[in-house]
């Protein structure tokens, strides 16, 4: 069969109506109608995240996220959660190293509620802020913290290789999740000076997909977000935000754990999400590790048995450089030496990759692309992601142009370029001795 | 200034219109379940055999496990990497699994290769290789895999909860993925029998949605599919014997454990009971939805962890009722103490009729939300032929939800809900939460190293 040309096919029928424009108050309003089924996506993105923060105070972009679903002036406490379930929809938020989001997905006839709610906390969260609520908020994440992160294997592999990839002053040095020291120290003035910094309408950019009226959906948007006011200029990120694409030299770590099987993460930097080099990585991971023709899998797991499973993938960040990762976990009869040099090796000989491994990877990230945008929820969540990196929601249409125009001379620069020895960091897990 | 004092009125409602739904039953033994829908060109192809872990005799725990991983390693046509070639370059990724009911095989790819993907389908299902050193990979895979469960303290716990919530000879108290012993000694053979008793026409479904035109899928199915027969077999009935017979703390020592991963609940119902609707209704308020009764008091008012969840596990037969939640090391006895609190009162105050309102409303509100994509809808026509529920199901279901009365919510968890047989189950650091769980005296506590 004929992969490309016949991927390509559905490629070209993506084709995601949308019109965008923005309020005098500076958000960015993204409306994509789809009627065919009545429901609807509402999704913010606030430009802020764990990069945004200050010494002492990691973790808390994340925290202030809870804090925006304890209710606002016209809120009560509780009542975002219970106004949206009860209705019979459904809602959450997130944070990472660049930005927050916040979404509902509804039945379409609650679009208003959804408007309703999302613009309450914009302009008006503060006066529903109490110190009851941040200490117990303050204790449900350092629940997070000990779930995801600390009680948990490998829990801290994230968080370890930001720090060995990262200099102390850069943005990305630092975990989202944040320690449980400054966890501690974040206070009420610390929520109220974020707010003011970061939550303003023109640090945000407000996405509707799904069965609306066009006509309605922007009276709606301008009736309760037209009110709240712009906000000042956000100031730059903290730290030294520019930093070269290589790093200079190996980084390497290695951790004893009660864990049953050992586990090698190596992570590569690499040029910023947006740069053309960062498509050849997302290729290149793509060969080494999507799929069970990938080549990990067929070298590391199928053939030399050598490896439990294998996972690789680029950060789509965008502060100064990125990093690819790649991590093995070993059988319980595999030497974590051996296994990290087979890896070495498979990710090297990406620099004569061959035609038919490019070809696999794009067919790959493009089915997988697709089938994604099927749901509203996730065709919001990327119309914002779109818009408030690139300024520009139409990359929801032509983004796998750039990962089609990925060529096998692309991923073999890019290998012999970035996927060196002097540009990683190596993290090993292994089991503590007599666990 | 608008007025921002109160929720605004919803507008006008559009009714949520299921996709159809057809089922026919093949002259082979196939039953065919087909819907049409979709924007993008894609379609989503699974077979459902009936040769999940339920379908194991006592001797084969974990085979079930076992053979799905073994589809992956190639047919009498092409080898593992050939096949995974074959599907990857068109973007479709073979995916195999089992429950205790069902054992699936799924891929999703560009609908105009339907053909294709069902010739594939046919092929991985009707004619594996089994090829030893693949079956044997795989089997120190599995092996590999039960050994990282033994230290993932989520994994641990759910693995925990079954074995004591279950009675030893019970189908349900050991976990999906089998049993060590047993399993070290499956070799290729040991699945090619399995295959071959489970693997029938009459034991399998093939479900296609997507933009396909539902009305020619039957040809083609019975094309791919050819001469395959094989009456349909009925699974042994499972064992579901509980094991304690009052309320018991089980804990379970991890030394390096900072937080205390708890299970706490008993043998629940099978899929087909009458009180199957209300008991949803109750599990949405006891941990079943964020602004549940469990998660309001656990995390929202005492911060004692990240978040609480219940579940019923509907099964063929009666699988456990489980709340479960991740809570400091030091709040452990304090998180089981509320949560036993929180139940009592349930029981013996009650529930609102705004709760069994709210409750009904989410339910059915959130379904159609659930069924946005080719393969979420497909894995609800799954469970409409593993528990034979007609075609028309998901528009009754809205309806039945919101028959549910106040009265059903109380009769049910009165019924449902046993406070005195509870099996409480701790994953955490012994030495910092043994003494506190012994001090809430809620019944004997059984310590496991």
């Amino acid at each position: 069969m004929d992969t490309c040309k016949s991927i390509s096919v559905i490629e070209r029928r993506i084709d995601i109506q949308f019109e965008r424009y923005s309020l005098p108050n500076g958000l960015r309003v993204i409306l994509s109608r789809d009627p065919s089924a009545p429901v609807v996506g509402v999704n913010l993105w606030y430009n802020v995240g764990s990069r945004n923060e200050r010494p002492g105070r990691t973790g808390f972009a994340h925290l202030f996220e809870h804090m925006m679903f304890q209710g606002s002036a016209n809120v009560p406490e509780m009542a975002h959660f219970s106004l949206i379930e009860h209705v019979g929809g459904s809602l959450n938020g997130s944070t990472w190293l660049d930005r927050t989001n916040y979404y509902e997905t509804l039945p379409a006839h609650y679009l208003e509620l959804g408007l309703w709610l999302e613009s309450d906390r914009l302009g008006w969260l503060l006066p529903a802020m109490t110190q009851q609520k941040l200490d117990n908020q303050r204790d449900v994440v350092k629940n997070e913290r000990r779930w995801r992160v600390d009680n948990q294997p490998y829990g801290d592999w994230d968080e370890r290789l930001q720090e060995m990839m990262y200099p102390e002053d850069h943005p990305y040095h630092h975990s989202v999740i944040g320690s449980m020291e400054d966890l501690d120290a974040a206070s009420l003035e610390d929520v109220e000076r974020f707010f003011r910094t970061y939550y303003a309408p023109n640090n945000a950019v407000l996405s509707i997909v799904g069965d609306f009226d066009d006509a309605n959906a922007r009276a709606l948007v301008d009736k309760y977000f037209g009110e709240i006011p712009h906000g000042p200029d956000v100031p730059p990120i903290p730290g030294r935000t520019k930093i070269p694409a290589r790093l200079d030299g190996e980084v390497r770590a290695t951790v004893e754990q009660d864990i049953s099987l050992a586990r090698v993460y190596q992570a590569y930097r690499t040029p910023a999400y947006g740069s053309d080099d960062f498509y050849a990585a997302l290729v290149a991971a793509a060969v080494l590790a999507n799929g069970r023709a990938a080549l990990l899998y067929r070298t590391l797991v199928r053939d030399r048995q050598l490896a439990q499973d294998v996972v690789a993938y680029t950060f789509p960040i965008v502060v100064g450089a990125s990093m690819m990762v790649v991590w093995a976990t070993a059988r319980p009869s595999a030497q974590i030496e051996k296994v990290e040099q087979a890896l070495t090796e498979q990710v090297q000989s990406l620099a004569s990759v061959n035609d038919e491994d490019v070809e696999r990877a794009i067919a790959m990230i493009v089915a997988q692309q697709l089938s994604s945008l099927q749901t509203v929820d996730e065709r919001a969540d990327q119309l914002s992601m779109y818009t408030t990196i690139f300024d520009d929601p139409g990359r929801i249409n032509t983004e796998l142009r750039r990962v089609r125009a990925v060529r096998t001379d692309d991923v073999r620069s890019f290998a012999r370029e970035y996927l060196r020895t002097d540009n990683r960091a190596v993290l090993s897990y292994v089991p503590k001795a007599g666990s | 200034m608008i007025d921002r004092s109160k929720p605004p009125e919803p507008g006008t409602l559009r009714e949520y219109v299921f996709p159809a739904v057809e089922r026919r039953h093949l002259a082979s033994g196939i039953t065919l379940l087909t819907s049409q829908s979709g924007a993008l060109p894609l379609v989503t192809v699974r077979a459902v055999l009936d040769a999940g872990a339920g379908a194991e005799r006592e001797e084969e725990q974990g085979i079930a496990w076992l053979t799905a991983s073994a589809l992956d390693g190639g047919t009498t046509r092409r080898t593992g990497d050939e096949l995974a070639w074959e599907l990857e370059r068109l973007g479709a990724q073979l995916t195999t699994w089992i429950t205790w009911d069902a054992l699936h095989v799924q891929f999703t790819t560009r609908s105009d290769h339907l053909d294709e993907a069902l010739g594939l389908l046919a092929e991985i299902v009707r004619q594996p290789a089994f090829p030893p050193r693949e079956v044997e990979r795989m089997r120190e895979e599995q092996l590999a895999e039960m050994l990282r469960k033994s230290t993932e303290p989520r994994a641990l716990a759910d693995d925990c909860a079954a074995h004591f919530i279950f009675a030893d000879d019970a189908t349900y108290g050991r976990p999906l993925i089998g049993v060590r012993e047993r399993v070290k000694t499956f070799d290729a053979a040991a699945v090619r029998t399995f295959h071959t008793r489970r693997f029938t026409a009459g034991n399998c479904a093939v479900i296609v949605v997507g933009a396909v035109d539902a009305a020619a899928v039957e040809e083609r199915v019975q094309h791919a599919f050819g001469d395959w027969d094989g009456a349909r077999e009925a699974p042994p009935e499972p064992r579901t014997t509980a094991r304690p017979d009052r309320t018991t703390v089980y804990l379970v020592d991890r030394a390096s454990a900072v937080q205390s991963e708890l299970r706490i609940g008993h043998v629940g119902l099978p899929r087909h009971h009458a009180d199957y609707y209300p008991l949803l209704l109750l599990n949405a308020i006891v941990a079943g939805a964020f602004t549940s009764r469990l998660n309001l008091s656990l995390r929202e008012k005492h911060g004692f962890t990240y978040g609480v969840r219940s579940n019923f596990s509907f099964r063929r037969g009666a699988g456990p009722f489980v709340i479960q939640t991740a809570v400091a090391s030091d709040v452990t006895a304090r998180a089981v103490q509320e949560t036993i609190n929180e139940l009592d009162r349930l029981l013996t105050d009650g529930v609102t009729a705004e709760e069994v309102r709210a409750a009904g409303d989410f339910i059915a509100g959130t379904l159609p939300l659930e069924m946005q994509t080719t393969e979420q809808l497909t894995a609800r026509i799954a469970d409409l032929h593993t528990f034979e529920l007609p075609t028309d199901y998901f528009s009754s279901y809205r309806e039945q939800i919101r028959a549910v009365t106040h009265a059903d919510v109380m009769r049910v968890a009165h019924e449902h809900l046993h406070m005195n047989r509870l099996a409480i189950v701790v994953v955490g650091n012994a030495a910092s939460v043994e003494n506190d769980l012994r001090a809430l005296n809620v019944g004997p506590l059984v310590k496991q190293a």
